[in-house]
């Protein structure tokens, strides 16, 4: 399974308490949703985790992670990017789309000029706004993502066409 | 302290010239703007304005729950990059 198949969903802080439990940072929009995306892989997709939340704590989340038994072995862990499958996390309705769906795709024009690739999504209350980067465009630029401004996503292509109005990109 | 009733809202008078100007044109374009301090107005609604935030211009889609919020509210002037994880966006 490669990198682009996995998203970071969140992190173990370090030891909770002295009986093997984690103090776990879930960077998810509900933080308990972390336990139903297990099981949990490190960066490299080499070791996988089992994690049972216990409770909330300060700074983040309590939880048991399997293998875990001592707080030398819960220390050992912390700093340990957590990855999710991708295929893990829930299917979507139309026109709702994960932001690490969205990250990377190539942006292009309706007359097909690339204009360059989606660097991240965000949310300022506003609606949801696409940052996007490229050599034909100066800086980084943010674009509505609105069905008037971005009528296509193209995930399998990898793609999204923007319709852009006059005066958005300098 | 808050701002006296009978003063009425405050907007900087060339937004107002502005989005007459666009509703006029009928075209689909975003209003730069570099007025923050502006209340949003009902007149607004249904324009999109593109606030400055001291580096570039964020673009502001105004709706009816953002009446009475200054346009600097939408546009953050830090920047903070959290993981995307399992976070959605919506297409409207």
């Amino acid at each position: 399974m490669s990198d682009s198949d996995r998203v970071c969903v969140g992190a173990i802080a370090g030891a909770f308490g002295v009986m093997g439990e984690v103090r776990l940072k879930s960077f998810c929009a509900d933080p308990t949703a972390i336990a139903d995306y297990g099981p949990l892989f490190t960066e490299d997709g080499a070791t996988s985790y089992k994690i049972t939340l216990t409770r909330p704590v300060s700074g983040g989340l309590g939880a048991r992670v399997t293998g875990v038994k001592t707080k030398e072995e819960a220390d050992a862990l912390k700093g340990v990017q957590l990855y999710a499958d991708r295929t893990r996390l829930p299917k979507l309705p139309d026109d709702e789309f994960y932001h690490a769906d969205l990250i990377g795709l190539e942006v292009r024009d309706t007359g097909g000029v690339v204009l360059g690739k989606v660097l991240s999504v965000n949310n300022h209350g506003a609606g949801d706004i696409l940052e996007i980067s490229g050599p034909a465009i100066k800086g980084a630029q943010m674009i509505p993502f609105t069905l008037a401004i971005v009528p296509t996503v193209d995930l399998a292509l990898g793609r999204v066409i923007v319709d852009l109005p006059d005066g958005l990109i300098e | 302290m808050a701002r006296s009733i009978w003063k009425g809202p405050f907007v900087d008078g060339y937004l107002l010239k502005k989005a007459e100007a666009s509703r006029a044109s009928g075209k689909n374009e975003v209003i730069k703007i570099w007025s923050r301090r502006s209340t949003i107005l009902p007149q607004f609604v249904g324009l999109t304005f593109g606030v400055y935030n001291g580096k570039k211009h964020i673009p502001v889609a105004v709706s009816e729950e953002m009446i009475g919020q200054k346009f600097g509210e939408y546009s953050p002037t830090r920047t903070y990059y959290g993981h995307a994880a399992d976070k959605k966006a919506k297409r409207k």
